[in-house]
């Protein structure tokens, strides 16, 4: 009997478009952003940007020019938007949303997380499919990705839905919401890919074929960023005392 | 090494003859992750083959995205949907940038050209051609609105002129008039709108520009001026408007940018 996958099909696949449609929309944003590198309206000055006429790096930008950029921009967000839906609605209707949500005594639970990666304490915390700090990404990102497709279309069609910018203060303060949730997803993207190859590389293959082990999972291997990276070869079987029990059993104990 | 393997391989056979739902310890890099890493190398190898501008032949797929997009864009214009600036967004007077394709602010020149007129003619039934003064005297419209730069910037002005509705029901276009070319004395410059734009109350030939005439610099004598579009599809310094069956492109729509450019 095959195991079943770690992760549904639907969510490999929408996962991975994400990730190239995500690469094309940050890249060709940062060209357009480049035409003019700056959040005031002319004549005023704006309070919240440092960087104001600061450009992106070229090498950081695709599109090529700026009609090119707003073409794979305006191209690539339906990609980016209907992918999205899919798998909202997948997670919705099959029930994946509970691994993502947030529960009681999270807080604590981040506590605990940040306290093993930090070498304060010595056994890897309890978990279910995700460990505390991964849900919280996960289940933050959807909603962040909500608000840059919100303002996008707010700064896309400032007449025609001038609600929706005015919504958001005015078509300068949607462009600078547009940017600023891009930088958070920017960063919380960096992170989740330095983790998967600090923590978890078999994930790798979890969000590929599917297939996973739990002997493999960071709880498991008691895995720090790169702190046993690799399994144990003479442990057989999970222990039993409970102290570290595997992720296969989600009962609490 | 390769013993190893073959046990590790039989015993997953067996884990999986035997139903458990165990898996054995694994071996390091197996096929699928080797085919999972030469996908991702592959991905990773195909976006560094492509220039900066992207895959050739996705010009194909973008010019198809751009005219969904246009549907969709259309779709959502409404003669309904106003736009204003808010009282405490300052106006960008002389911060406002102006913007012309020849060398030099152009300027209408009265000794070599003769009095500056606008012609409104094409597929209508009553040409028309109006001096400054004509313009002056029809009905007017003030509006203090955000300019919308496809770069990224906008600008607040108020502007006043002449509705394009108006001038359109003093012209009568045909029916099959369904789109606008906008004609300049800058270098040829000019852009082709849809009618439904072009009628949009807020679509004006202005020829005041915060409570003064349209200076050089900004278009004078008149220039077309729309917040439901993008900058570059607001010709300014205007001679010709005309009413047309087929659109037929523009200076900027010409060189990439999206033809309809709205708002």
């Amino acid at each position: 009997m095959r195991t079943r996958p770690r992760h549904h099909w639907i969510v490999r696949v929408t996962h991975w478009v994400n990730a190239v449609a995500l690469v094309v929309m940050i890249g060709s944003g940062l060209r357009i952003f480049n035409a003019y590198p700056a959040f005031a309206r002319k004549g005023e000055s704006f309070c919240c940007w440092p960087w104001e006429g600061q450009p992106i790096p070229g090498w950081a930008t695709f599109g090529g020019w700026l009609a090119g950029a707003r073409h794979w921009h305006f191209a690539a967000m339906w990609v980016l938007v209907v992918n999205g839906l899919i798998y909202l609605a997948f997670i919705y209707l099959h029930g994946e949303w509970r691994d993502l949500s947030p529960r009681r005594g999270d807080l604590r639970d981040v506590r605990e997380m940040l306290r093993f990666y930090f070498f304060l304490s010595r056994e890897h915390p309890r978990q279910g499919k995700h460990n505390t700090l991964q849900r919280g990404t996960y289940f933050v990102m959807p909603w962040i990705g909500a608000l840059i497709v919100l303002t996008g279309i707010a700064i896309w069609k400032p007449v025609s839905l001038g609600w929706l910018t005015a919504l958001f203060g005015g078509y300068v303060w949607a462009r600078y919401w547009h940017f600023v949730a891009m930088l958070v997803l920017i960063a919380l993207s960096a992170i989740h890919i330095f983790m998967v190859f600090a923590v978890d590389p078999y994930s790798l293959r979890s969000m590929t074929t599917g297939g996973y082990s739990e002997r493999l999972s960071p709880e498991a291997r008691n895995a720090r960023p790169f702190y046993h990276l690799l399994p144990k070869w003479g442990r057989r079987a999970p222990p039993i005392d409970g102290a570290r029990n595997s992720a296969t059993s989600k009962e609490p104990t | 090494m390769t013993q190893l393997r073959t046990l590790r391989l039989v015993e997953s056979a067996l884990c999986r003859l035997n139903g458990r739902d165990v898996e054995p310890p694994p071996i390091p890099l197996d096929r699928r992750d080797f085919l999972a890493a030469g996908a991702g190398l592959l991905v990773t190898s195909l976006l560094a083959a492509c220039d900066a501008s992207g895959p050739k032949g996705s010009d194909e797929l973008l010019k198809y995205a751009e005219g969904r997009n246009e549907v969709v864009e259309r779709w959502l214009l409404r003669h309904t949907s106003m736009n204003r600036a808010r009282d405490g967004w300052k106006a960008a007077g002389s911060r406002f940038p102006a913007y012309f394709v020849s060398k030099t602010i152009p300027k209408w020149n009265p000794a070599t050209n003769g009095e500056w007129a606008l012609e409104v003619n094409g597929l209508v039934d009553k040409p028309l051609r109006l001096t400054l003064a004509d313009l002056v005297a029809l009905p007017r419209r003030r509006q203090r609105v955000s300019h919308f730069c496809v770069e990224g910037w906008t600008a607040v002005a108020e502007f006043a002129g002449v509705p394009l509705a108006h001038l359109a029901s003093m012209v009568r276009p045909h029916a099959d008039a369904r789109y606008v070319d906008f004609q300049s004395f800058d270098d040829n410059y000019h852009e082709s709108w849809d009618m439904e734009s072009a009628t949009h109350p807020q679509t004006l030939i202005v020829y005041g520009k915060d409570g003064m005439m349209l200076p050089p610099p900004y278009g004078a004598p008149a220039r077309l001026h729309s917040p439901v579009k993008l900058g570059y599809k607001n010709v300014k310094y205007l001679t010709r408007i005309s009413f047309m069956a087929e659109r037929n492109g523009g200076y900027w729509s010409d060189q990439g940018y999206e033809w309809y450019g709205g708002t």
